[in-house]
């Protein structure tokens, strides 16, 4: 419900943004998003975030499909240090908020596609039963991909989603609200491998 | 721990095995807390039960920015006669504001470092970041040529700053350790200069219901000659938002209650501190006359000072002062706007506006609506498309607003 609200909200806000973008995302035509602008900057990010933002590299995650504000609040936090990452940092570290918000527009009117394999539906099912009890959905939105400044986790790379929770478990990720800190305390190894591979699975 | 747990431990990473291995893991746990290093982040803190899968949740700003072209402008709306528009954009998180001796408009912000300045020169309007590095800089206040900046742990000075834009003076320390605990709520300080030539600050309640400690929950001064500081009112569970009447120089200020009670309750208030010492419930009354469900136990509202007026739950009241000019109608003189952050922990979403409140011979409060037109969908989430955060009085008697979640700041002007 929380996603369907600001999937309506984002087309909404498409109508001020000027956004033609955002009205082909809503739309069934596979015709390419974003602006040759758009397309030109984003090239530096792609060349290790994927094509479109779809990440084939393990540890580096998928933007495509993000949340726009998500992409915008972690780059001003890599560029302002409160993100630590040496590859992130330098890169982030000459952009204006222009430049970060166009990137936000770009990614996030990207088609996202599972990075990982599908489950066998009765895993699928224990873990969908396990994302419930944590209460992702309740920030994540029912079907995990994001609102806001809160990131999509559906089809997102494993490895990127176990290093961000083993972080956060630690804590030693960058954790604006203390959200995800504290979610991430009861988490056992074998749940974040679990919750990991399942999240990856989602369209 | 069973046998079949402990397998679990070992690397499942796709599949059944990791998901039945998950399934163990919450038979396990269930019901289990999360370890005291990592407790619940600050504005979850407080809810019962039922409210755990709650979706409601603090709105975050957008940190870029937004250039007023992308916005509905148009759709602002302020009584007949006032006239809104766009002072200046490009000043992502704008929160509080002050002005400076010769018309510099500084900006802070609270999740990022910076102090912008606004300044009119020449016919052109430039922003330019004057500051940055600084730690949730939310609080600014200005006095004889020295900007005083209310960090989340400290207040500094910046003498002369007006006149070397460019090249800021380093900062002065007027008081330090005043984040002692690193406390996880309500950090963030607003800042004013009071009549007495001190500088008033909040200290937050660390959480949204605790016990807060000696120093926590009250509004203080300092002085910035000596730094001596003292607690001035007790009982405040969060005031970035004050002002004095420009008549009895008494300080008038915004306070949020506690969430997680229930969309009605308990109400956001206005206070008033006709003298040092005075408290106003915190943590065991609110609204002045609701006993907290925990901390009231044993307790009775009559044991402490009563707000001026409720303004609304979780309505959000920042910015606060006292209109002092004279290019708006009579009748405006000497009455508050409150800017109405707008509310969060409520399923029916109210605010995101800037009222008026008067104050009538007999201490009561009449509010009217005065700039409106943020709130699109009060169902919807977000329900709006900016947020009101602090309003200044400027020299020639515009009304200066700033909007943290676009990073605009807004003049509102009357032509009789």
């Amino acid at each position: 419900m929380t996603a369907l609200r600001s999937r309506s909200a984002r087309r909404r806000a498409g109508r001020w943004l000027g956004g033609g973008v955002l009205a082909i995302a809503g739309g069934a035509a596979a015709l390419a998003a974003g602006t040759d602008a758009q397309r030109q900057k984003a090239a530096v990010c792609e060349s290790c975030h994927g094509i479109e933002g779809r990440s084939t590299v393990p540890d580096t995650p998928s933007l495509a499909g993000q949340p726009k504000q998500f992409i915008t609040t972690q780059l001003v936090m890599f560029r302002e240090g409160n993100r630590k990452s040496a590859i992130m940092g330098p890169i982030a570290a000459p952009l204006s908020n222009a430049e970060i918000s166009e990137l936000g527009s770009y990614f996030s009117v990207q088609p996202a596609e599972p990075a990982g394999k599908p489950l066998a539906a009765d895993a699928a099912a224990a873990t969908r039963g396990l994302a419930d009890k944590l209460g992702c959905v309740t920030c994540h939105g029912a079907e995990l991909k994001g609102q806001q400044h809160i990131p999509r986790l559906a089809g997102q790379q494993a490895d990127y989603l176990r290093t961000q929770l083993l972080g956060f478990k630690a804590g030693t990720r960058f954790d604006m609200d203390g959200n995800m800190t504290a979610a991430a305390q009861a988490l056992t190894p074998a749940a974040i491998d679990a919750l990991a591979s399942y999240l990856s699975s989602l369209r | 721990m069973t046998q079949s747990t402990r397998r679990c431990s070992s690397n499942h990473r796709v599949g059944k095995t990791a998901a039945l291995c998950a399934g163990l893991w919450l038979a396990a746990s269930a019901g289990a807390q999360a370890p005291a290093s990592a407790p619940a982040p600050s504005w979850q803190q407080g809810r019962s039960g039922d409210q755990n899968s709650s979706t409601l949740h603090p709105i975050a700003p957008i940190l870029t920015g937004r250039p007023a072209s992308e916005l509905p402008i148009d759709k602002l709306k302020v009584p007949a006669g006032f006239k809104v528009e766009v002072y200046a954009d490009g000043i992502p998180e704008a929160r509080s504001l002050a002005l400076g001796d010769k018309g510099t408009v500084f900006v802070s912000n609270r999740n990022l470092k910076d102090v912008y300045a606004i300044v009119d020169k020449d016919g052109k309007r430039t922003v330019t970041k004057v500051l940055k590095g600084l730690n949730s800089p939310n609080g600014v206040a200005f006095n004889k040529g020295t900007l005083y900046v209310a960090e989340r742990h400290r207040i500094t000075a910046y003498d002369g700053i007006e006149d070397r834009l460019d090249n800021p003076p380093e900062a002065k320390v007027v008081i330090d350790n005043l984040d002692p605990s690193n406390q996880a709520g309500h950090f963030w300080k607003f800042l004013a200069l009071g009549p007495d030539g001190k500088l008033y600050f909040n200290v937050g309640a660390p959480g949204n219901i605790v016990m807060p400690n000696y120093q926590q929950a009250t509004i203080n001064r300092v002085d910035p000659k000596t730094g001596v500081m003292e607690t001035y009112a007790h009982g405040v569970r969060n005031s970035v938002g004050f002002d004095w009447d420009p008549r009895s120089k008494e300080l008038w200020f915004t306070n949020h209650a506690r969430d997680w009670v229930s969309d009605e309750m308990p109400h956001d208030t206005l206070h008033r501190a006709a003298k040092k010492g005075m408290h106003f419930g915190y943590p065991y009354c609110h609204q002045g006359d609701f006993l907290d469900p925990e901390y009231g136990k044993g307790r009775a509202c009559s044991e402490f000072d009563a707000p001026a007026a409720k303004l609304g739950a979780h309505i959000a009241p920042l910015g606060m002062r006292f209109y002092s000019g004279s290019m708006f109608p009579a009748e405006y003189r000497n009455t508050m706007f409150i800017a109405m952050h707008g509310s969060w922990n409520r399923t029916t979403k109210q605010g995101y506006n800037v009222m008026r409140a008067s104050v009538d011979g007999n201490g009561k409060v009449d509010l009217k609506p005065f700039l409106d037109g943020f709130l699109t969908d009060e169902k919807a989430d977000p329900p709006m498309w900016g947020r009101p955060v602090d309003v200044l009085v400027m020299r020639d008697g515009a009304l200066l607003v700033s909007d943290d979640y676009n990073g605009i700041v807004y003049r509102i002007s009357y032509r009789r």
